[in-house]
């Protein structure tokens, strides 16, 4: 298992944004879905190492992030996409690419082969010597999921991966991220469950700070038969399961 | 349930837009507005500069006399001028742009209140202090270094406009102390002298309407 | 090749510890994209209007043009470093970039260090640029010595702190106007510590940089004594590591132990230099031209710097300067000469005059000594440095002259004219009759040869005036002995001399 967490729980102030939540998971997609403030962010910025848990276990690569030492291991095997991707303008998209290489302590031989490949699997190719403030939302997500997956992490965590992609972008994006999941855990959140369908071997779906639902995509489906709202079948077992948890 | 379940929204409500200023929403728009250039940040900064200024006047540090004060009182005039161009910064840009009329006469405002602040934070931190040149010294040359600062946030952007008000204080410093005649360096011409003032005021109003027009520059490259 | 079709990677090898080659690439990346060269234009500009132009309206001995470096270059410059560097340390905050670094393997105090360097690298290169432009020119014009390199070595360092400071400020404070207060808060130290250096008289103000300003004569007649470039430099550099490491201490610095101890020790370390170099400070002592600290002092530097002096004769007597100051030679001859006219011949008149350094002439512009009489003056401000004149220069030697071959009461009365700072006068008091009347011959003398005594005292020390304020009565009999036919003053002299000298003429008693 690459990632084991038990009753994990983080408050800010007196907002519980993530309420004791157990997940484990080990090489694939693991989807993370649920409304505006559910708490899946928290969870994944837990998950990142820069959020430290209010309380709980958590063990990420086998290893327990509370240490430096073990973290700093972690973080060289991690791949991490926040929702609110900062860049700096003036740097090109190969230098940004880079520069996080270097971060993660990858070899610096080894830094310009990988990023060039990062590059290449985003589909950035043309606009590698491009400045990040000359580009396209959509692009600069891709630029932020380049710098996540750089170092090939055996931990992935995306946060709304997809925001801004164009259709076409985003079955590429599904189809790298089973690339990925051969021998990688990549954990998702998103709140489009076309994504989650199409590319997760499993999914969670959180709500208040709690995962009300943990299961296969074709289980959320099932629970949406003859109730939920939405158009896709996936959309009313969301529903369905959210609803439920509410009453 | 399918999208034929949903009940349809009912008319729309008409958004409250303000009318006038003074409205309640008017009122609220400024607020935003202001708070969106951390204007109150601002705030606290010019009375930072007013309280040095103060503390260095007060307690006889050994610039607060004769030129000394003069220099002491330009530097913290030229602090007050970067914080100005500074706030002029947008952390919006297109959005704010593409919206209605407003726009213009909240930059007026909140340039030319902080110019207004920044004054009143240097003259009541020179107040009761002997300062060669007096509060007339001080409203001419915020105004001249405001308008250096905001002209070069319409060109650099805010990131960057501190620049200008910190160079002309430097140049202007040598002025001080060499009685420069140019009207263009006017910290160093009498307090009285109609052609400083006029230039302070010629540049403080390019800045103004520059600042107003066109806001400072969505400068990306830092 | 779209991702679908793109071979499965075979799985890397895991990242080792980080390598030095890494750490020159993201220096290298940070060095490309830093905002400080931005600021070069601007620098640009500051420097042509004022280092420069100044350097240049100065002779060209490096001394001066050390000065130049120190009292003005790098007080230009801090405003701007230390502004650039407070923006660059907000960056990751103001580009939401927080997390992203954090996240990584590298600490974030490590990250930090990286840009903080870029930023002082560019900050010292542009400086540097600076002082290659000024030596260069100095290089081309100057007849003696070589360049001042710890002038120049104490400046890169405050640049550092100044960065260093401003980068701190940044980081932990990452608003919108960090940036300008820092610039502010720059400009205002340096400025208050430069009046603080000269205003009082605290051992401890020649810490500031703007003290290692090399004195009058330095690289002419004296060595440069670089003890107190040395103590400078251990404060900023202590300084700097000191808060360097306080950055490392910060919460957001993600450390573990070791690092954190690493930050602790190189705060402690900076701390311990910054505090030595106070020490060595507080024992520093005037020295013959320079402050010299006795546990940092070569007494090989004390040593007067040999030379042969090039001189020319004027009316017989020859007129030898410095080989530096080779370009006034004429200049200085002529300025002598319209003296001698009135006074060769009579007793005491010199046979010789030789520039010396300034040091060699205690409180008066001029000695005369001997036999064989010869005047020892200091060279006052060339014309065009310090807003000297030509009337100026030519007034400061003859009153060298004139105030050595009459001496007057001897009252201490400031530092020489060749110093270009205007002396204070002696204490205020009654003027002894026979003061007052050398007064009177030596103005009457200086205005035979059209240089008029300026009645304000501040421009009247300036010129080296060694004695109390000429009164009104003193004035006017100056302009009396002047109005004699030159026949008849010279007489007057030739039979008058030894007993004004002894003090037995009065003013009542003056033709």
């Amino acid at each position: 298992m690459n990632v084991e967490i038990a009753g994990l729980t983080r408050r800010f102030g007196r907002n519980q944004a993530v309420a004791g939540v157990d997940l484990q998971a080990g090489p694939g997609v693991f989807g993370l879905l649920g409304p505006n403030g559910a708490g899946k962010t928290s969870l994944l910025r837990m998950m990142a190492t820069v959020l430290p848990p209010s309380s709980g276990k958590v063990r990420l690569l086998d290893r327990d992030p509370g240490a430096y030492g073990p973290r700093r291991e972690i973080r060289r095997r991690l791949g991490y996409l926040p929702q609110n991707l900062g860049y700096y303008p003036s740097f090109t998209v190969v230098e940004f690419i880079e520069y996080f290489a270097l971060l993660k302590e990858m070899p610096a031989t080894r830094v310009p082969a990988a990023v060039a490949a990062a590059v290449e699997r985003v589909d950035l190719g043309d606009k590698a010597r491009a400045k990040l403030r000359t580009l396209s939302g959509g692009m600069l997500r891709r630029v932020g999921i380049a710098q996540a997956i750089v170092n090939e992490p055996d931990l992935l965590l995306l946060d709304e991966p997809t925001a801004g992609l164009d259709p076409e972008q985003r079955v590429a994006f599904r189809a790298l991220l089973r690339e990925l999941a051969e021998r990688a855990t990549v954990v998702v959140s998103t709140h489009l469950v076309e994504d989650v369908g199409a590319a997760c071997a499993e999914v969670a779906l959180m709500n208040q700070g709690k995962i009300v639902f943990r299961g296969t995509p074709d289980q959320l489906t099932a629970r949406g038969e003859g109730h939920g709202v939405g158009d896709a079948p996936l959309e009313r077992g969301y529903s369905a399961v959210l609803t439920e948890a509410r009453s | 349930m399918t999208a034929a379940g949903l009940q349809k929204p009912g008319p729309r409500a008409e958004a409250a837009r303000p009318r006038r200023l003074l409205d309640l929403a008017g009122l609220r728009l400024v607020r935003l507005h202001l708070a969106s250039r951390r204007v109150p940040g601002a705030l606290a900064a010019l009375a930072l500069c007013g309280l040095v200024l103060r503390a260095a006047l007060y307690w006889h540090w050994s610039l607060s006399s004769g030129n000394g004060a003069q220099s002491l009182a330009l530097v913290m005039e030229a602090g007050a001028a970067s914080v100005i161009a500074v706030a002029a910064q947008s952390p919006f840009g297109d959005p704010e742009r593409a919206t209605g009329r407003w726009l213009p006469y909240l930059r007026l405002g909140s340039a030319v209140g902080l110019t207004a602040a920044a004054f009143g934070a240097l003259a009541a931190g020179a107040a009761a202090e002997h300062l060669p040149g007096g509060t007339l010294d001080i409203l001419r040359n915020m105004a001249g270094l405001t308008g250096i600062g905001l002209l070069l946030a319409a060109v650099t952007g805010g990131a960057l406009a501190w620049a200008g008000p910190m160079m002309y204080m430097i140049v202007a410093q040598f002025a001080l102390i060499g009685d420069w005649p140019s009207p263009w360096m006017w910290p160093a011409r009498p307090p009285h002298d109609l052609g400083g003032a006029l230039c302070a005021g010629l540049v403080f109003a390019a800045g103004i309407v520059v600042a107003t027009v066109r806001g400072a520059r969505a400068f990306r490259e830092v | 090749m779209t991702v679908a079709e793109a071979p499965v990677r075979p799985r890397a090898p895991r990242a080792g510890h980080p390598s030095p080659m890494s750490v020159w690439r993201l220096l290298w990346l940070e060095l490309r994209r830093n905002a400080m060269p931005w600021m070069f234009p601007l620098l640009a500009a500051l420097f042509v209007f004022d280092p420069y132009r100044t350097a240049m309206s100065y002779p060209p001995l490096w001394d001066l043009r050390a000065s130049v470096v120190v009292n003005k270059l790098l007080p230009d410059f801090v405003a701007f470093v230390a502004g650039v560097a407070a923006w660059m340390g907000s960056r990751d905050s103001r580009r939401h970039t927080a997390d992203l670094v954090t996240a990584t393997a590298r600490p974030r105090w490590a990250a930090w260090l990286v840009t903080w360097a870029a930023t002082a690298i560019w900050a010292v290169i542009l400086y540097l640029c600076g002082v290659a432009v000024i030596y260069g020119v100095t290089a081309t014009q100057a007849t003696w010595g070589h360049p001042l390199w710890w002038p120049v070595a104490v400046g890169c360092a405050e640049l550092a702190v100044i960065s260093a400071l401003g980068f701190a400020a940044g980081t932990f404070f990452p608003g919108r106007f960090t940036a300008p207060l820092a610039a502010v808060a720059a400009f205002f130290l340096s400025l208050e510590g430069f009046d603080n250096a000269v205003g009082r008289s605290s051992v401890y103000a020649l810490l500031s940089p703007t003290t290692s300003v090399p004195g009058d004569d330095i690289g002419v007649f004296y060595h440069y004594v670089p003890d107190l470039a040395i103590a400078q430099l251990m404060f900023l550099t202590g300084l700097t590591v000191a808060l360097l490491g306080v950055l490392g201490l910060a919460r957001g610095a993600e450390g573990g132990l070791r690092l954190r101890r690493a930050a602790v020790v190189l705060t402690v370390a900076g701390v311990a230099a910054a505090g030595t170099a106070v020490g060595l400070v507080g024992t520093a002592r005037e020295g013959k031209a320079s402050v010299t600290i006795p546990a940092l002092h070569d007494a090989a530097n004390d040593r007067l710097i040999a030379f042969t002096p090039v001189c020319r004769p004027a009316g017989g007597v020859p007129v030898c300067v410095h080989p530096a100051y080779r370009a006034y030679l004429s200049q200085v001859k002529a300025a002598f000469t319209l003296v001698l006219r009135e006074i060769s011949g009579l007793p005491g008149a010199p046979a010789r005059i030789t520039e010396v350094g300034d040091v060699g002439l205690s409180t008066t512009p001029g000695t005369i000594s001997g036999p064989p009489t010869e005047l020892s003056f200091g060279m006052p401000p060339t014309v065009g440095s310090f807003g000297q004149t030509k009337s100026g220069f030519a007034g400061s030697l003859q009153v060298a002259l004139v105030t050595a071959f009459i001496p007057g009461d001897g009252a201490a009365s400031g530092k020489p004219g060749g110093s270009g700072s205007a002396g204070s006068g002696p204490p205020p008091g009654a003027v002894p009759p026979a003061v007052q009347a050398r007064q009177a011959v030596q103005e009457g003398l200086l205005k035979t040869v059209g240089f008029r005594l300026p009645a304000q005292p501040p421009q009247l020390y300036a010129y080296g005036w060694p004695g109390a304020l000429p009164t009104p009565q003193v004035h006017a009999a100056a302009e009396r002995f002047a109005a004699l036919p030159a026949a008849t003053r010279r007489a007057w002299l030739a039979a008058h001399l030894a007993a004004l000298r002894a003090g037995h003429i009065t003013l009542a008693q003056l033709p």
